[in-house]
């Protein structure tokens, strides 16, 4: 069109369906993530400075919800199936990443008796998991 | 391309092409956008075997001993707010220490000590709230760095 004004061209491409495509793939991921996580809601405790664990996709998590209800990943197991559940969410990994993830309501009680049935089943070390107190304090 | 066709060659394309730069940009915004909520935070800590006794080898005396029970900190419930009760006191190698002095006391027995021997021997009772534990656990880490931590599970 502007072509008929000579030495004037048209300086910017189309930038259109460039951003149509990005951002359905933007609106696509936003609905796939919160149905990415693992396991039931958990209202997990708030503290000053807890350190990053790491991403939850490769971690084995034992989450325990305000009831005590234990889950490992996106099961729910009973405390006599924990240690078999438990060593079939492992599977052959051969240094598992284990991580308590408690609610904050939670008595100390029901989430050491998790760590006892962890050590029991044969895993030493766990992580329980966190939050800091923004989501700013993230990026240290 | 075809812009530029019948013009006199003074005329430059003055405006770099930033279409693949915003392409990446976006692309990286989108990834950090999906990864960042599945980044976890938390503490590491240990269970010591108490089957096998193997407890580290290190001497009965040296071993450092934070104990929190509900008589010195009275953290049973869910807490309101941010923080511990104020007169909160727990029990580091047998004395009663105000929860907020913890780093400093923390950092004041195991600073000296080589990074493999900083370990903090933690045992909670059974009736104290998940997060009242974590928070004082917060603050005897937040003392010395690479603290081990060791929880007492057994009863």
């Amino acid at each position: 069109m502007r072509l008929g004004e000579g030495a004037k061209m048209q300086a910017s491409i189309n930038v259109t369906p460039l951003v149509d495509v990005v951002l359905v793939l933007l609106i696509i991921f936003m609905v796939m993530a919160p149905q990415m996580r693992k396991g039931p809601e958990v209202n997990v405790p708030k503290t000053p400075k807890p350190s990053q664990q790491g991403d939850e996709r490769g971690r084995i998590l034992v989450s325990i919800d305000e009831a005590g209800v234990v889950w490992i990943d996106n099961k729910q197991v009973t405390a006599e199936h924990f240690s078999e559940a438990l060593h079939e969410a492992v599977g052959a990994e051969t240094e598992p990443k284990i991580v308590i993830r408690g609610d904050a309501k939670l008595n100390f009680r029901q989430v050491r008796e998790a760590m006892v049935a962890i050590e029991q089943a044969g895993f030493r070390g766990v992580g329980l998991i966190a939050k800091g107190p923004s989501a700013a304090a993230r990026g240290e | 391309m075809e812009f530029n066709r019948g013009d006199s060659g003074s005329n430059l394309q003055s405006e770099i092409n930033i279409t693949p730069l915003v392409d990446v940009v976006l692309v990286l915004l989108i990834i950090f956008m999906v990864v960042v909520p599945l980044l976890m935070q938390g503490y590491d800590v240990n269970i010591p075997k108490t089957s096998t006794n193997a407890v580290p080898a290190q001497a009965q005396e040296s071993r450092l001993i934070l104990s929190i029970s509900p008589a010195g900190c009275r953290i049973l419930g869910p807490s309101a707010g941010e923080g511990l009760p104020a007169d909160c006191l727990v029990t580091l190698a047998d004395q009663k220490v105000p929860a907020a002095e913890l780093p400093a006391r923390v950092a004041q027995i195991l600073g000296s000590r080589p990074t493999e021997k900083r370990v903090l021997f933690l045992a909670a009772d059974d009736r104290l709230n998940y997060e009242g534990v974590l928070r004082i656990l917060d603050l005897a880490k937040s003392g010395v760095e690479d603290l081990k931590v060791e929880f007492i599970t057994s009863d």
